[in-house]
């Protein structure tokens, strides 16, 4: 990566002090060192900050190379050199892309609104950092739908992250969808979502192709507060893709619901690190953890890591993780009554993501993720 | 319609079925009787070609061609249909959606129009009625949280949609109480139509007072060691498999 001057008073900023605690990530790095980070980092991208323009108006937020470019009406968009970051993330690019993002991009989002956000790459071997800031108003429901579309760029690296507050009473329902492929820039996102007493943060991310992304999450609950996180991912050809997942219940009453699946082809890996953080006050918290993964391809590998990690007696808890293979007794049942070999992989693949898909309800974010998930199984 | 000539076949490396002669009539309904282990499911198991079962020797002459050749989804769209002793659940693939895509496939097969989503919905309500069983088997998951009866009875509901042409019967009156019994049995006589063959694997003879079989055959270690008519089912009642014991 190019060098990054920084001022004397960068330096003692306490942003550049964790992530020179932290250090650059590595392949010993516990949350990167099955995403082969250490080769992407030591590559030479042009950097260039992005110069922040008044968007025009659109039916969605698009941020194209970094850029905001259109923006809807139910969304004001600001800058924010002053950002308050969360000084106890735990991932060291969640620290770079503040660093090198300079301002923030505030998005104050009405309330009940649903907001698309595309993020659009178009240029090669380049580095494009930036954060996205988004606080959900008091008894208030937002609905994000996050899409990419980064083509035909090669080489070049997405850092960027988002810090969301979820204010009290309010939800927070944020889907990623994220279809790329093996020509595509790696995305690397870290983000925080911080979610006040009895809010609420429906995370849904869905997550497939042949390229390379991981993302970082860092998720506290205040009192009562409560998350929904699953994650489905369909990982082709040489993909390296994943989820690190930290949920921490800091209060009492929290709940968590995390539930992550994977379908890995050909020589994919696919990647699930989360860890349930119980604290000492959190009492009669609930939290659930669970993690499947199908391995499709001969060598196919998944890394799934489900952790709790628990400092109170009065909870209830569990998690469980599962890696196979399709089972054969199934597909035989399906096929003697005459469906295809191919046609029955197909079936049981589909009903296993489903269960997360079907969740989103039905309409066109149901429509389009169910068809990219065939799509792509069918790469 | 079937003819199965000196099978011998194996699992793991046990051998279980050591020369077995069959032949099973167009129209008629033989019923395979014998102790535990002396090899009924595994030889419906073969018939079908499960994974688990790895025939060594003979073979099964159906529609001029040996099964034995064949995938099993090839076998099924040829009109070879097992009944499972234990069906397996499997979350998330919808019966209907299911079943849907093994009729059209079977249509397809044999260069036919395939029935579209609102004409099978209409079949399949109908079959659900005759059956007795809930509206909402529709929607549900494929055998997922039935009960020992429901799936039994789904597999009668598979049968009757498919309207396959060899039918085996792997210990269907298992676990059924009288009335599913008797609507399970109701369900196979709905399909006798003098050109459909049937194979019923039992250990009962409940299931006999309904569908009325044309030959009963004794299969033990691995042969089929005695045929008769539904007389055998009286003796083997009176007497149990020592009178065939005695026979040989």
């Amino acid at each position: 990566m190019q060098a990054v001057t920084l001022s004397l008073a960068d330096a003692r900023h306490p942003l550049y002090e964790r992530l020179s605690e932290l250090g650059i990530p590595g392949n010993k790095t516990e949350q990167y060192k099955n995403f082969a980070i250490k080769p992407l980092l030591a590559k030479e991208y042009a950097f260039k900050e992005a110069k922040q323009v008044e968007p025009k108006e659109g039916s969605r937020v698009v941020i194209e190379n970094g850029v905001v470019v259109e923006s809807p009406k139910n969304v004001k968009i600001s800058f924010e050199e002053d950002f308050k970051a969360d000084e106890e993330h735990y991932d060291a690019l969640y620290f770079m892309s503040h660093v090198l993002s300079k301002s923030v991009i505030r998005l104050e989002i009405d309330a009940d609104a649903v907001v698309e956000i595309e993020h659009r790459i178009s240029e090669k071997e380049r580095l494009f950092a930036y954060r996205l800031c988004v606080t959900t108003p008091p008894n208030g429901r937002v609905e994000i739908m996050e899409t990419f579309d980064i083509k035909e760029s090669q080489n070049a690296l997405l850092l960027y992250g988002v810090d969301a507050e979820v204010a009290r009473d309010a939800t927070l329902r944020w889907v990623r969808h994220e279809n790329a492929e093996i020509d595509n820039a790696v995305v690397i996102g870290s983000h925080r979502y911080n979610v006040a007493k009895q809010g609420a943060i429906e995370l849904k991310t869905f997550d497939f192709g042949s390229g390379l992304a991981l993302h970082l999450y860092k998720i506290d609950l205040d009192n009562y507060a409560w998350t929904d996180a699953q994650h489905l991912l369909l990982a082709t050809k040489e993909a390296r893709r994943g989820n690190v997942v930290h949920i921490n219940h800091n209060q009492p009453y929290a709940k968590s619901v995390h539930e992550a699946r994977a379908i890995l082809k050909d020589k994919a890996t696919g990647i699930f690190d989360g860890k349930i953080m119980v604290g000492h006050e959190a009492k009669y918290s609930n939290a659930k953890q669970n993690s499947k993964a199908i391995l499709l391809g001969e060598h196919a590998h998944m890394y799934a890591k489900p952790q709790l990690e628990i400092y109170t007696d009065e909870l209830e808890a569990s998690h469980g993780s599962t890696i196979g293979q399709l089972e054969e007794e199934t597909l035989f049942y399906l096929r003697s009554r005459g469906v295809g070999l191919d046609d029955a992989k197909k079936m049981l693949v589909l009903a296993f993501a489903n269960t997360l898909i079907e969740t989103l309800g039905e309409g066109e974010a149901f429509d389009k993720i169910h068809a990219d998930f065939e799509a792509a199984y069918y790469v | 319609m079937m003819n199965i000539k000196n099978m011998h076949a194996k699992i793991g490396d046990k051998e279980i079925l050591k020369g077995l002669d069959l032949e099973l009539q167009k129209g008629k309904i033989h019923v395979i009787m014998g102790t535990n282990g002396a090899g009924k499911s595994t030889l419906s198991k073969a018939i079908v070609g499960h994974y688990d079962v790895e025939v060594t020797q003979g073979e099964i002459i159906y529609k001029g061609k040996n099964l034995l050749e064949m995938e099993p989804e090839e076998r099924a769209l040829e009109g070879v249909f097992l009944s499972f002793q234990n069906p397996v659940e499997i979350p998330g693939v919808n019966n209907a959606y299911f079943l849907r895509n093994a009729l059209n496939a079977k249509e397809k097969h044999h260069g036919q129009k395939e029935t579209n989503a609102a004409e099978f919905l209409k079949l399949m309500r109908k079959h659900i009625e005759q059956l007795g069983m809930k509206p909402d088997m529709i929607s549900r998951a494929l055998n997922d949280g039935f009960s020992g009866g429901e799936k039994k009875r789904n597999e009668i509901l598979q049968m009757e949609i498919l309207q396959p042409e060899v039918i085996i019967l792997d210990e269907i009156d298992s676990g059924l109480d009288i009335d599913a019994l008797k609507s399970v049995s109701e369900g196979i006589n709905r399909m006798k139509n003098g050109e459909r063959t049937f194979l019923v694997i039992t250990h009962y003879s409940r299931i006999l007072d309904y569908i009325h079989p044309d030959y009963v055959h004794i299969l033990q270690d691995g042969k089929i060691v005695k045929t008769g008519g539904p007389e055998l089912v009286k003796i083997l009642e009176a007497e149990g498999y020592q009178a065939v014991q005695k026979d040989l």
